[in-house]
């Protein structure tokens, strides 16, 4: 009876190698995927902006809608030439933090 | 002081030129540049009104990362059912949307989201028991596609970068995602436009904004008609006996508490100094009556330490 718990055991260790080894061979890029989540790295891409916030978004100086632009990751107001960067996620209403994009101004860094 | 008064109101000229050109069309208040000439409260100094905007930013970047702590101390944990009151006095509906102002790490969003999930739970559950099985279209319904029922979502809005940031990082650890928003915004010019909102809660914000009276402004603004303007504040006690009981643990323990866990006597120092300097309930009342609330009222929480307005927009 002892002889066959031992081999009972063996050949679930058996079975159980050949499970765990067969799907490393045939997805190695699923290993690596796993891998990577484990790092401790912060994301290249920032975190999206919420776009039905656009809906609600106005700008604070002329209550105007403001249109999204994806490239530069920031609010404009093309009434008024000014640009709101959205930091994080979250979008800075300040008038103060704005950049002003006509007259070709370079960012001016307020505060 | 005088000279670095003086130096930072010139810088804050200088950027007003640079806005003046492209504001000329537009006509707000915000850049009169007179702002440097009145002067307003900051604790108890005297300081101009330019000036108290950006001390008041710093006082709530250094606390930032210990302010929820903080507020357990001090309070001794009885902010948590002020702010239950306020949610109760509010008593949100599946579908409202708010706007939380100076609501920078969140504590009266995340009620807000916990008290509509407990009130759609009970609504189908009342459901249930009048033996109306849900049909395939209410559970549908359920499900968060695009368009069907207007959802209820709560809008934070905070002047300061950091308290968001706090506020953003408890979010996650929560594990809330939809239904939530944060933007970083002015209450005395908010991002929004008219007409928006259903619930307006400022709480225990309002003694830091430099122009109570445009904050109120603006919050009628943003108001839909018949919406609720809220408003947790510190406020004068009622009973003496307890006035003094109040003071003397302010302006001794608190600042105190403040160095030992942030390690910031002075933002502490501030902090009870400008609940001093804050209009009691009859006079905040009547600020929301001038600024065009209706049926205005004021429950005092904790014997008057914590007054909670709230007004209608009509």
């Amino acid at each position: 009876m002892f002889k066959d718990v031992v081999r009972l055991a063996l050949g679930t260790a058996r079975v159980y190698r050949r499970v765990s080894c067969s799907p490393l061979q045939q997805s190695p890029a699923a290993s690596r995927v796993t891998v990577r989540s484990f790092t401790a790295v912060k994301d290249d891409v920032p975190p999206p902006f919420d776009s039905s916030l656009l809906d609600v978004l106005a700008c604070p100086l002329s209550k105007k809608p403001l249109r999204y632009n994806p490239d530069t990751n920031e609010l404009i107001n093309e009434e008024l030439g000014i640009a709101y960067p959205i930091i994080d996620g979250i979008p800075n209403m300040i008038p103060q933090d704005a950049r002003l994009i006509r007259k070709d101004e370079p960012q001016t860094p307020a505060q | 002081m005088a000279a670095s008064v003086r130096t930072f109101v010139r810088s804050l000229s200088r950027k007003n030129a640079c806005f003046a050109a492209v504001l000329r069309q537009s006509d707000c208040r915000w850049f009169t540049g007179a702002a440097e000439d009145r002067s307003t409260h900051f604790g108890f100094e005297t300081v101009s009104e330019a000036e108290k905007a950006s001390k008041v930013y710093k006082v709530f970047e250094n606390v930032a990362q210990k302010y929820d702590v903080m507020n357990d101390a001090m309070s001794l944990g009885i902010h948590r059912l002020w702010k239950d009151a306020l949610l109760h006095v509010m008593h949100p509906q599946p579908g409202a949307r708010l706007l939380d102002v100076a609501g920078g790490t969140g504590d009266i969003a995340f009620r807000f989201l916990d008290y509509i999930r407990s009130q759609q739970e009970k609504q189908q559950r009342r459901a249930m028991s009048l033996g109306q099985t849900p049909s395939w279209r209410d559970i549908s319904d359920g499900y968060p596609a695009g368009g069907g029922a207007p959802e209820s979502a709560v809008v934070v809005c905070d002047i300061n970068k950091e308290m968001l940031k706090v506020g953003r990082q408890r979010a996650d650890s929560r594990g809330v995602t939809t239904g939530l928003s944060w933007v970083v915004g002015d209450a005395e010019e908010l991002p929004f436009n008219d007409d928006q909102f259903d619930l307006y809660s400022i709480a225990f914000g309002i003694r830091n904004v430099t122009r109570i009276d445009q904050a109120l402004k603006e919050a009628l603004r943003v108001l839909k008609p018949g919406g609720r303007f809220l408003c947790l504040e510190f406020s004068k006690v009622t009973n003496p006996v307890l006035e003094r009981l109040y003071d003397a643990y302010s302006f001794q323990v608190i600042p105190v508490l403040g160095e030992v866990i942030a390690g910031d006597w002075k933002s502490y120092q501030y902090l009870v100094e400008s609940i001093r300097k804050f209009p009691d309930q009859e006079e905040f009342k009547g600020l929301m009556e001038d600024a065009g609330f209706f049926c205005v009222q004021y429950f005092n929480l904790t014997g008057g330490v914590v007054a909670l307005h709230s007004g209608f927009k009509l």
